[in-house]
C-alpha cells in the first residue's frame, strides 16, 4: 500500500465516523431526509463562499456553506408552519430550488470558477491526498484529512458532552423540555453539526455519499439493536467497514471510490435487512407465519371447547367447518398434538387437560381485551412453536 | 435575443420548437401526477425514485451497449420501480420510518449508479459519453421522437386517469373506505405509483436526477393553494407545469450558459412562492389581512364594551366623558375611536365622547349571539 492509498482510506474512515454520529440521531428523530436536503442546498453556499475565498478548503467557506444548510432547515420549518403544504413537500420544494440557484450561479460564472457540479455532488476521494496542508513549508498531510478530522473531534466532543440531553430529547421531547433542556437548541445544534459535517465531507466524498454515510449505517444498526450507545458504535463500525472495503472494490474495478463505498453500504444494508435476527425480513416473515399458525391453533382449540358433540369434533368435519385447506389443517393438528393440547381417538379430536386450561385462559384474556397477554401465555404452554 | 425574436424562433426553429414542446408536455404530465404524489404525502418519493433510476440507466447501457434513449428509459423505469417497492417493503415490514427508507434507497441506488457510470467510462467503448446528462438533464438533447414518447405517455396517463378517476380520488382521501367498498386498493395503488415513476423517468433526460423531484412537486404544491377540488387542482398543476417548462426553456435559450433544468425548477419555485403569498383563501398575504381585520374588529368591540360599562353607571347614556378615561384601556386607539364615530355609535365633541342610542344598544347586545346584526 502506498502512502496515498493509506491516506485515502484514513480520510474515508474518518468521514464515515463523522457522518455516522449525527446520522444515528437523524434516523432516530425521523429527519433522515433533512440530511439529503442539506447536502443539496449547501451548493449555493459553497459557490458564494468560493467567490469570496477562492479556496475550496477554507474554513470560511465551510461555515458559509453550513449556514446555507441551516437556512434550509429554517425555511423548511417555516413552510411547514404555514400549513400550506404537508411537511415532506416543504423539504421537496426547498432544496431543489436552492440547488438550482447554485447550479445557475456556477453556470453564470463558469469562466472564473474552477468548480464543477459533478465534483460537488460526487466528490473525488482519489484526488484528496494531492491537496496538502503545509505549515511553514512542512507537509503535514492532506488538507481534507485535517478538516474532517477537526470536524470529527468537535462532533465527538459535543456528543460526549451532550449525550444525555441528545438522548432524552430524541426519545421524549416533552420530558426534555420539562427537565429544562431546550429541545430547540438541541435540534438546531444537531442541524448545525450535520451541516458542517456535510460540507466538510462533500469535497472528499460528494454530497450524495454523505447522505448514504449518514443514513445507511444508522439504519442498518437500528435493525440490530435498540440501545442508543450500541447503535452509535455499530454505525461507526459499519461506516468504517464500508469505507475500507469500498476503497478496495473501487481499486479493483477502477471506478469511483464514493460510488463503491455506497455500494458496499448498500450490500451491508441488504444483508442486515434480510438476515437481522429479530427485525430482518426473513425473521419477520417467519414470525408472521408462526403467528398465523398459532392463531389458527387458537381458533381450532376454541372450536373444540365450544363443541362437546362428537360429530362436530371429527377430523374431516373440522376440515370443512373451519374452511381450512388440507395442509393448513394438518399443520395445525400436528402442532396441537406436539404440544399435547389435543388427543385424537378414532378420528375424533378432544382437548386434553392442558389444552382445556390453555383455552380457558385465552378466552379470559380475549374477553378482557388483553389479547397481548396471550403471547406471554404461549411461552408457558408451548413446547413447540408454530 | 429579445422576446419577439424568440417567439418567432419557436415557430420556425426545429430544435427550439421540439425543446419547448417537450418541456411543456413534461411539465404538464408531471404536474398532473405530482398532484397525487403531493396529496398522498409521497412528495419525497419523487426524489428517491429519480435517484434510484440511475443504476437502471447504467445497467441498460451495459446490457444493450447502445445509447438508445428508449432502452435506457426502460432500465430507469425498472430500477425506479424496484426502488419504490423496496421503500414500501422497508416501511411496512421493518420499524424503520419512511424518511429513513427514502434516504437509504435514494443514496444507495445513486451511489451504485455512480459506481456503474464511472465503471462504464473506463470501458473501451466510444458510445458511453453523454450518459451523465441524466444527472443534470439536457433539454437540448430532446428530439422529436422523445417528444412523441412524452406525448403518448401523457395521453395514456390522461385516459387512465379518466377511467379510474373515481377510484383514484377515493383512494386518495379515504383508503380504508375504499377497501370496504371492495375496490382492489393494491392494484389502484400500484397503478398510480407506476405512473408517477413513469413521469419521473421521462423527466430524467430533460431536468435530470437531482431536480426531478421539484418538477413533480412544485406545480402541484402551487395548484393546491388555489383550490380544494381535486379536478381543478390537477388541471391547474398541469398548466403551471407546462408554463414553467415553456418559460424555463425561453429564458435558458435567450441566455448563454444556462442549463434548462435549473431554470425550469426556479420558475416553478416562483409559481409556488406567488401561490403561497397571493392565493385568496390559503395565501399568507390574505391570511395576514384577515388576521389584522379580525384583530381590529375585536379592539373595536372591546372599546365599545368598555364605554358601555362606563355609560351604564350614568343616568343618561349620552352623558359626555373625557377621552382621557380611555387612555388606560388597551383596546383603545385614535383610529378605533374614529371608526366608532363613523359607525355612528359614538359622538365626539372636542375631548369628550358620548355613546349614542344606537351605540348603547349595540354594546349591550355585543355578547348576545342571537342578534342578527352581530359582526
Amino acid at each position: 500500500m502506498s502512502n496515498a492509498q493509506i491516506e485515502i482510506q484514513l480520510i474515508a474512515c474518518i468521514v464515515a465516523i463523522a457522518c455516522a454520529i449525527p446520522g444515528t440521531f437523524l434516523v432516530l428523530r425521523k429527519m433522515a431526509m433533512i440530511s439529503d436536503a442539506i447536502s443539496h442546498s449547501i451548493l449555493p453556499g459553497i459557490v458564494v463562499g468560493f467567490f469570496i475565498t477562492q479556496d475550496l478548503n477554507s474554513p470560511l467557506l465551510i461555515l458559509l456553506a453550513a449556514f446555507t444548510g441551516i437556512i434550509t432547515v429554517v425555511l423548511v420549518e417555516y413552510i411547514q408552519k404555514t400549513g400550506l403544504v404537508k411537511e415532506d413537500t416543504a423539504i421537496g420544494l426547498v432544496f431543489p430550488t436552492l440547488f438550482s440557484i447554485g447550479v445557475i450561479l456556477i453556470a453564470k460564472n463558469a469562466n472564473d470558477v474552477h468548480l464543477d457540479v459533478d465534483a460537488v455532488l460526487l466528490g473525488e476521494l482519489a484526488f484528496a491526498p494531492f491537496d496538502r496542508l503545509r505549515i511553514s513549508g512542512v507537509d503535514v498531510g492532506p488538507k481534507s484529512l485535517w478538516i474532517i478530522g477537526s470536524i470529527l473531534l468537535i462532533t465527538l466532543g459535543l456528543l460526549i458532552a451532550f449525550f444525555k440531553e441528545l438522548k432524552i430529547s430524541t426519545f421524549d421531547k416533552g420530558l426534555a423540555a420539562s427537565l429544562g433542556f431546550s429541545p430547540i437548541i438541541i435540534h438546531y445544534g444537531l442541524m448545525t453539526v450535520s451541516s458542517i459535517t456535510t460540507v466538510g465531507a462533500f469535497d472528499a466524498v460528494g454530497a450524495i455519499l454523505v447522505v448514504a454515510l449518514m443514513i445507511a449505517p444508522a439504519a442498518s444498526a437500528y435493525l440490530l439493536t435498540t440501545d442508543l450507545k450500541l447503535m452509535i458504535i455499530y454505525s461507526i463500525c459499519f461506516g468504517v467497514f464500508s469505507a475500507i472495503s469500498g476503497y478496495w472494490l473501487a481499486h479493483g474495478l477502477d471506478a469511483s471510490i464514493a460510488g463503491s463505498i455506497t455500494t458496499m453500504l448498500g450490500i451491508l444494508f441488504l444483508v442486515i435487512y434480510l438476515f437481522a435476527p429479530n427485525k430482518g425480513i426473513i425473521a419477520i416473515l417467519y414470525r408472521e407465519k408462526q403467528q398465523r399458525t398459532e392463531v389458527s391453533l387458537l381458533t381450532f382449540l376454541l372450536h373444540l371447547k365450544n363443541h362437546k358433540e362428537i360429530e362436530e369434533r371429527h377430523v374431516n368435519h373440522l376440515n370443512e367447518h373451519i374452511n381450512w385447506q388440507k395442509v393448513r389443517s394438518k399443520t395445525v393438528l400436528d402442532l396441537a398434538l406436539k404440544n399435547n393440547m389435543i388427543s385424537i381417538d378414532k378420528n375424533i379430536v378432544s382437548l386434553t387437560a392442558k389444552g382445556d386450561e390453555f383455552t380457558s385462559q385465552a378466552i379470559d384474556y380475549i374477553i378482557t381485551n388483553e389479547d397481548t397477554q396471550i403471547e406471554d401465555m404461549k411461552d408457558d404452554f408451548f413446547l413447540f412453536r408454530g | 435575443m429579445d422576446v419577439t425574436e424568440y417567439i418567432k424562433l419557436v415557430f420556425t426553429d426545429y430544435t427550439l420548437r421540439t425543446i419547448t414542446l417537450g418541456t411543456a408536455v413534461l411539465g404538464a404530465v408531471c404536474g398532473m401526477l405530482g398532484s397525487f404524489a403531493v396529496l398522498r404525502k409521497q412528495s419525497l418519493l419523487g426524489d428517491a425514485i429519480s435517484h434510484a433510476a440511475l443504476p437502471g440507466i447504467a445497467i441498460a447501457f451495459l446490457i444493450s451497449g447502445a445509447k438508445d434513449s428508449n432502452v435506457l428509459l426502460l432500465g430507469a423505469l425498472v430500477s425506479g420501480l424496484i426502488g419504490t417497492f423496496w421503500i414500501r417493503g422497508i416501511i411496512t415490514k421493518t420499524h424503520l420510518k419512511a424518511d429513513t427508507a427514502l434516504g437509504l434507497i435514494l443514496s444507495l441506488f445513486f451511489g451504485f449508479g455512480m459506481l456503474l457510470l464511472t465503471f462504464i467510462q473506463k470501458q473501451p467503448n466510444a458510445n458511453q459519453a453523454g450518459l451523465d446528462k441524466y444527472l443534470f438533464g439536457q433539454a437540448a438533447t430532446l428530439v422529436e421522437s422523445d417528444v412523441w414518447l412524452m406525448a403518448t405517455v401523457t395521453g395514456i396517463c390522461f385516459v387512465v386517469l379518466m377511467l379510474f378517476w373515481k377510484e383514484f380520488k377515493i383512494l386518495l382521501f379515504d383508503a380504508d373506505y375504499t377497501k370496504t367498498l371492495g375496490f382492489n386498493t393494491k392494484f389502484i395503488d400500484i397503478l398510480i405509483t407506476t405512473f408517477i415513476v413513469l413521469a419521473i423517468v421521462l423527466g430524467l433526460q430533460t431536468v435530470g436526477v437531482v431536480l426531478m423531484s421539484a418538477m413533480l412537486l412544485a406545480p402541484a404544491a402551487a395548484a393546491r393553494q388555489w383550490t380544494n377540488s381535486l379536478g381543478i387542482m390537477i388541471i391547474l398543476a398541469a398548466i403551471f407545469g407546462a408554463f414553467s417548462g415553456v418559460f424555463g426553456t425561453a429564458i435558458s435559450a435567450s441566455q448563454n450558459n444556462l442549463s434548462t433544468g435549473p431554470i425550469i425548477v426556479i420558475i416553478a419555485g416562483i409559481f409556488v412562492i406567488i401561490s403561497f403569498i397571493f392565493s385568496p383563501n390559503r395565501g399568507l398575504l390574505f391570511k395576514q389581512i384577515r388576521f389584522i381585520k379580525n384583530r381590529r374588529d375585536l379592539q373595536l368591540n372591546k372599546t365599545l364594551a368598555f364605554m358601555h360599562q362606563i355609560a351604564k353607571t350614568h343616568e343618561s347614556i349620552s352623558h359626555p366623558h373625557t377621552v382621557k378615561i380611555l387612555n388606560n384601556f388597551q383596546g383603545y386607539t385614535r383610529s378605533t375611536l374614529q371608526q366608532l364615530v363613523n359607525k355612528n355609535y359614538v359622538k365626539l365633541e372636542g375631548n369628550m365622547w358620548s355613546l349614542t342610542e344606537e351605540g348603547f344598544t349595540k354594546a349591550s347586545n355585543l355578547y348576545n349571539q342571537q342578534t342578527s346584526d352581530n359582526e
